[in-house]
This record gives C-alpha cells, structure tokens and sequence, in this order.
C-alpha cells in the first residue's frame, strides 16, 4: 500500500513528472502533514489540541517516516501539531519527497528521468511509467466523495488534499462547487487528518500573507540589486577608462594595472567569481524546479556577486577593453552581466510593469534570461584560452 | 533554453576555442591572441611571436623573462654599444646596485620597454613615466638636483624630453662634447656634408663609362630605347655594371650574349641587388622599410612537428598541417600597414624593396633621395620639405648650382652617408638615427650647423613639422651649463 507521502506526490506530478502549479509552501507543507498522517496511520504517533506525541517508537519500515518518527520522539511530546508541520516543512520537506520518490520509482509506478545534461540547464524528472496507481487513489477519493461511510484513510486524504488546495485540480470546478458540503463534513470526520489539515490551513494562511510581504521585499531588494548591475555594467562600458599613472613614483593603481601579480591575482578573483556566480545560478534553478524554498535568497546572490564581477573586473582591467580575443572576451562578459542584471530588473519590476499595463514583461524576462545564458555559453571556452595565452606568452 | 540549443553553443565555443588553442600551440594565425598592438617597429614581424617569445612554452615567469630579454639584446645591443649605451644592463647587475633593482630593475629591457601596451608607449617604447630618473637620481650622491647646482629646482620630467639627456644614446650629449661645442655657431661657414660629399665625388680610375653600344642583353631586349638610354646615364654604366650583372647575376665573368640570352630574368629579384650592395641591404634589413628581411625574424612554425608529437601521422597529419599551416610573416612592407600618413593615390599593396625606391635601369640616387620618399609618405615634415631651405639647397646642388654635398635631401637626414670600412655607403636602415632625434646631430647636423642650434631645432616639434623652415622657438641649457661648469672648474683650479 502506497503512504500518504507517495500518493500526495502522485496527485502532485503531472504526466511527465512536472510539480502541478501549486505554491511552493503548501506543497511542502502537504508533504509534512502527509509524513505525520502516515505516522498516525501507523500508530506512532497521536495528537490532540496542546500536543504530537510519539506512541509507539518502533521503526516502520520506511526511512523516511522513520527518521520524522525519531526527530519527534526526541522532543517528548513538548511541541504541538502546527509546529511540528513548520519545522517538517522547512527541515525535512526535501528529505521526505526524495525518500517518497525513490519509494515509488522503485515500485516502477514513476521513472527517474535524469535531464540534467548540460547539469546546468536541466532538472530531474519523474514521470509515471504507471498510471494505475494514480488513477486508483483519484478513484480512491472520488467514491470517498460519493459513498455514504467512505474509509478513514480515504477520509485523512481528501482533508489532506483539500487543505492543500489539490482537490480543485482533479476535479471540474463546477464538481467542486456542489462536492464543497460534502468536503467539509469528511473533513470533521477524521481527528488526525481534521488537526493536520487544520494546521496546513492555519500555516497556508500565514505563509500567504508572509510570503506576499517576504516577495514584497524580495522584489525591492531584487530591483535595487540589478538596478546597481545595470549601472556598473553601464558605467564600465561608457566611464572614460582610468588612465595610467604619468608620474614614476608608485601608486596602488600602477601596481594593480601594470605589475603582473596583481593582475594575475584579479583576474583569479574574477575566474572565481565567475563561478560563484554560475553556482548561485544553478542553486536558483534547482530550487524553482524543485518547488523548494530559498531561490530568492540565492537569486540576491547570484545579482550581488554578478556587481562583485563588475569591480574585480574594474580591478583587472580598469575598464580597458583590450585587443582581439582580450576584447571579445571583455565584449561577451559584459554582455552576459548586462543582460543578466536587465533580467533581474525586469523581474523585480515586474508587479510594477504589470500595473502599469506592461503586458509583455513575461517574455522580456524571458528574452534577457536567453541572451544571458547564450552570452554566458562561449566564457568558459574564451576565459581559458585567455588564461593559457598569458602563461604561453 | 533547450538542451540542444545549449549543446550547439557550446559545442561550437569549444570548436571555436580549439582552433584558438591549436594556432597557439601547434600552427597557425595568432592575430587574435595579440593582447595590443605592437610598437610601431616590432609589428612588422608581430606575428612571428617566437622572435622575441624565446622560452618553450609554460616556460616559468623568470626563464620566460630571461630568453625575452635576451632576444631584446640579441637585435639592439650592436646599436647600444655604437650608442656608447650610458646605462648598460651590465651595470645593473653589480650586486652593489641591488639598493635601486626594487625601484626600476634596469637589469632587464622589458622594465621599461613593455610590448603590446599602446596605452602606456612613449616614443622609443618606453612604458615607464617620462620622469622615471627619479628612481635612482633623486637621492644621496646621485641627486642631480644637488651635486649639480644648474639642475636645482627642475623637475625630473624634463631629463629626457627637453633635449639634454636620453637614456641610452647620449653621444652628443655627454658634458664634455657639449662644453667643446657649446661656442658653434648656428651656420658653419662652408655647410658641406662631408662623406656625403666625398661620395658624389667619385671619379673612375681609367677610360670610359659603359654606354649604349656595350649594353650586354638578349636582342629583343636591345629594342627597349628608354631602359637603355637610362642605363648608359646611370651609376651602373660608370661603374662597369653591365645588363648581364642583374638579368643573369648567376652567370661567371666572361659570359657570351648566347649565355646572357638563355640565362636572362626579366624581372631580377633583390638578391641581385644585395649581391654587391651588401653594407646597404644589411642595414636595409634594420630599418622599418625591411626589417621583414631581417635573419633574426623567426621563421614560421611548422605544424607537422607539434603534430606529430601528438601522435597524429599520415593523411591526417597533412590535412591538420595545412589547415593549420602558419602564415608567413610577409616578405616585403607594404605601404597600406603603414602607421605615418602616406599619400592616398598610393596603391595600398604597394611593397617596399630596392626597386621601389631606386628606379631599376637608371638607379637615381638623387630621385631616390627625395622623389622616392614623398611618393609614398605624406606627413607635415614630408611636405612642408619642398618648401624648405634644405630642399632649395638640394635643388641647387642638383643643378650644379652648389658643390656636392651642400643639398640636404630626406636622405642627407635620414638615410645618411656612412663610413664602413673605407667604402662610403648610405645608411638604409632609415630609423637609426630617428629617435631619440639628438642621434642625428653628430653624423649629420653639425656638418654645417653648431651643437645649440641643433639641439634647439630638433627639440622643437613645430620645427621639425615645418621640415626646419624658420628658427628654434626652443632653447636648450644643456651645452651652455656645461661649458659654465667647465670654466668654474677651470677656474677653481687656477688653470
């Protein structure tokens, strides 16, 4: 028999393995009410208003229910149920999904389709390789809806699912409109299922109203941030370039600009932040394709070292762009921190656009993103070259 | 972004950077990997990389330095020694002169002479601040502004740039010439260049120049009245230089017309040229106009040896060589690479070899003199010469108006006469007395100017732009400080 994790992924996934389009919190929050759902289901686990406590702590089988079974049974009951949800959904959401997702590749109901390759630009995918065990679970709820005396586990699902707002994308919503009562009573029904859902509605509704304040502040910073990038790229390209020292006595400037060590060791930073940069890039990925939380903070990152470039740049180059390869090098760097900082502008803007009537700012984020990453393509190849001519010569 | 997309482009970068790499390291154009461009002089062979980037590659940073430096001093030590180099390396590597290495390490050329960095080039390619005396000059014993009284208060920017010192070539600028000269005046009496003079003195010893009659070419080739009737008026003819001995330089004295006839080249190549002007294709091949010729200039590199250390070997190695195959460093100058201005009806592709200058059958020195030059260059300095004093003198001599030596053609300046081994010659190497310009004031101004006014003239580029027509708006100290030194010291000692 499937858990409750599994099936709540199941119901989650389209076809292809894709996560429905439902808000990354309450996804995470599903999958921590599913994990105490399967433990209550289990008896280990019961809970009452003030409480979670631990029953019975013998392992069930499952890694991953049994590592949230220790992790509560070592906090002896002090914690109630809505804060063990927050702390499994910002701890062990990610945990909890990767052990239901090997469970269910294993039972050959989804295949792992690693498309990965190039690893930056892609993500993992499960699609199903077995529909029937999808569509026996939605069957599953469906006669839960109809029946007069559904099954307590099915009743714990649809309080599951309705709390997490799945129920709306498996049925019409006309269906949903009339099922609506019928929701709700099943919901009074099961006491875990009723405190979990409860808990996830409760957590829903706060992580709403903080997530619209937290994205408020994320879009201004995020803004601010690029708008910064945009100017120094700016500046580097049309600021007259620093002219060098007309005076023998040595300045930090003529060592920085004419004295190799400096200039080989900027121009390391550079290489390392270049890469710092792609990592951050490729986190920020990871993250949205996983539904999982954090891309913002990595997205400020990615923008912050990108204006860091910019001043290792400065400092290796004092803004002069060279001849030949040294010029296409520099041309194709700044393009990619250009377009990378236009996108973050765009994006961090984009309520604002929106508002104002800008309808296409979709596909300009779009249209820079692309520009950015082709922009980013030739570096690796043109940066070693660049490197191995000064050692050669 | 699709996966595929992103495929391509990398995939083509990495193409793109492997071509790059291969041309780097096995053969091939390396204009792309040039980090700026080369000094005016050194771009003519710029693509011949291994001339001056001696060391194998990945050498460390100090052996690389080291076989840089030597081929700095492998081409331009022969001129520092003539130049009595003032600051040879060798005195900088006295273990006593460690004290100023941290301040400029003058032990090695490129401290100071750093390649690929227009940015910072001054003339003669030095990439330190015009003011670097201060380094070794500013302190103790060696502070100039105290040890010599006339030097108090003037800023170390002036050293070189107004016309007293030059780092290396300090030939007219050493104290006690300029104290022995410092009373010239600005015109001597008798303005004659001398060698130049002896040289267009020359007289044979017996008989009669060739002449039309005696002219050693197949028949077909006699028919050709203008090149002959130039030939029979030219140097060649008064000095015996038959047809035969450019059109069929290989053939041994004595040849017959029928030897002349089958061994005849319509078009001769330099070789038959450098053949017996040897003193002036060497120096040719030292200024910018050959240096492409230059048997310092490495050769290109061949493909097939990398390649086949790589393992590559038959069909595969051919095809890869000739992809890769490393453009020759071109053989001749043209006038389109040039960086002066040149005249704009001047064909670009137009190459720089004997023949360009000197007319093949009636070898005009005069023409090549003056015409030659201006019908390529096009500056200021160029045209302002036709209305110049020096050009109104060069027409006199011209017309025999004046004795021989007294015009001053762009060659009298610039190609001057010199005495190599008893045997005058023209100097071709056009550069060697161009900068620092104070080179030119003893093989050539003070024949018929005084060391002050000479060293005024040539300090003061709005002159030099009018090619010398008015006076000096410049005055340079320097000769009369030395000769006050030498008279307070004089007088000090009660001589």
């Amino acid at each position: 028999m499937l858990t409750f994790t599994e099936e709540i992924l199941l119901l989650l996934g389209d076809e292809d393995g894709a996560p429905l389009p439902i808000h990354q919190h309450a996804f995470e929050c599903a999958l921590a009410g599913a994990a105490l759902m399967d433990l209550a289901f289990a008896n280990r686990i019961d809970t009452d208003l003030a409480t979670l406590v631990v029953t019975d702590p013998t392992p069930t089988g499952n890694p991953g229910l049994d590592r949230v079974l220790a992790k509560i049974g070592d906090r002896a009951g002090t914690t109630d149920t809505q804060t063990w949800i927050r702390l499994l959904t910002t701890e062990d959401a990610a945990d909890i999904r990767e052990n239901a997702l090997e469970s269910l590749v294993r039972r050959r109901i989804l295949a792992r389709r690693d498309k990965r390759f190039p690893w930056a630009f892609g993500s993992v995918r499960h699609p199903t390789v077995d529909d029937r065990a999808e569509g026996e679970i939605k069957a599953r709820i469906e006669r839960a809806l109809l029946e007069d005396v559904p099954d307590p586990r099915d009743i714990a699902l649809i309080s599951l699912a309705d709390a997490c707002q799945i129920l709306p994308g498996l049925f019409p919503d006309q269906a949903i409109e009339n099922l609506a009562p019928r929701i709700a009573r099943l919901r009074r029904m099961d006491l875990i299922g009723r405190e979990v859902a409860g808990t996830i509605s409760d957590i829903r509704q706060t992580i709403v109203r903080a997530a619209r304040a937290q994205g408020q502040r994320y879009q201004k910073r995020l803004l601010t941030f690029s708008a910064a990038g945009v100017a120094a790229v700016v500046a580097t390209v049309l600021a007259p370039r620093v002219p060098y020292p007309d005076r023998f006595a040595s300045t930090a400037l003529d060592d920085l600009w004419l004295g190799g060590f400096w200039q080989q060791w900027t121009g390391y930073l550079l290489l390392a932040l270049s890469v710092a940069g792609l990592l951050c890039a490729m986190i920020v990925r990871e993250k949205l394709a996983m539904r999982m939380v954090g891309s913002h903070r990595w997205r400020i990152s990615h923008i912050v070292v990108g204006i860091a470039c910019v001043l290792a740049l400065f400092a290796h180059t004092g803004f002069r762009f060279g001849a030949n390869l040294n010029a296409a090098l520099m041309g194709i760097y700044l393009a990619a921190l250009l377009s990378g900082a236009l996108a973050g502008v765009v994006i961090g803007g984009l309520p604002r656009l929106r508002r104002v009537g800008f309808g296409n700012a979709g596909r300009l984020r779009r249209g820079l993103l692309w520009v950015h990453a082709l922009a980013i393509c030739p570096l690796p190849a043109l940066l070693a070259v660049h490197v191995l001519a000064a050692y050669l010569y | 972004m699709s996966s595929k997309t992103v495929l391509w482009l990398v995939g083509t970068t990495l193409i793109g950077a492997m071509y790059v790499a291969a041309s780097a390291f096995v053969g091939g154009d390396r204009r792309l990997l040039l980090v700026g461009n080369t000094t005016d002089a050194h771009r003519q062979f710029e693509l011949s990389c291994e001339t001056c980037h001696a060391a194998p590659p990945f050498a460390d940073a100090q052996a690389s330095g080291k076989a840089l430096n030597q081929t700095c001093r492998a081409c331009h030590d022969d001129d520092l020694e003539a130049a009595n180099d003032s600051h040879p390396s060798s005195t900088f590597r006295n273990p006593r002169m460690a004290d100023y290495w941290n301040r400029l390490d003058a032990r090695l050329c490129t401290n100071c002479h750093r390649e690929h960095r227009p940015e910072i080039s001054l003339p003669g390619a030095v990439t330190v601040a015009s003011d670097f005396c201060v380094a070794c000059h500013s302190e103790g014993d060696q502070d100039v502004r105290r040890v010599r009284p006339s030097h108090a208060g003037l800023t170390f920017d002036t050293c070189a740039s107004a016309g007293c010192h030059n780092y290396h070539d300090n030939r007219a600028l050493y104290e006690d010439f300029l104290a022995g000269h410092a009373a010239m005046p600005a015109l001597a009496p008798k303005p004659v260049h001398a060698l130049t003079a002896r040289s267009r003195t020359f007289q044979r010893a017996t008989g009669a120049p060739l002449a039309r009659e005696d002219a050693l070419a197949p028949a077909a080739v006699l028919t050709d009245d203008a090149a002959l009737i130039e030939w029979s008026a030219s140097g060649h003819a008064a000095a015996d230089v038959n047809c035969d001995a450019c059109h069929a330089a290989n053939l041994p004295a004595g040849a017959t017309p029928e030897d002349v006839a089958a061994h005849w080249v319509t078009v001769p190549s330099t070789a038959a040229c450098t053949s017996c002007h040897r003193p002036q294709a060497r120096s040719f091949a030292k200024g910018r106009h050959g240096m492409r010729q230059h048997p310092r200039i490495a050769k290109p590199r061949d493909p097939r040896d990398s390649l086949e250390d790589l393992g590559f070997s038959g069909v595969m190695l051919g095809a890869i060589a000739d992809w890769l195959s490393t453009p020759p460093v071109p053989g001749r100058m043209t006038v389109g690479e040039a960086r002066l201005p040149m005249r704009p009806d001047v064909p670009a592709h137009r190459a720089i070899d004997c023949g360009t200058c000197h007319e093949p059958h009636g070898v005009n020195t005069g023409q090549a003199a003056v015409e030659a030059c201006a019908s390529c260059h096009d500056g200021d300095h160029t045209r302002a010469y036709f209305d110049s004093p020096h050009h109104r003198l060069w027409q006199a001599e011209r017309t025999s108006q004046a004795p021989p030596g007294t015009g001053v053609s762009c060659a009298t300046c610039h190609m001057p006469m010199t005495e190599v081994r008893g045997t005058i010659v023209a100097n071709h190497n056009q550069n060697d007395n161009l900068r620092p310009n104070e080179k030119m004031v003893r093989p050539v101004c003070l024949d018929c100017h005084g060391l002050s006014f000479s060293l005024n003239a040539l300090a003061d580029a709005k002159l030099i732009e009018r090619n010398f027509t008015g006076k000096p708006a410049v005055h340079v100290e320097s000769p009369e400080w030395a000769a006050r030194r030498f008279i307070e010291a004089e007088d000090d000692t009660g001589i």
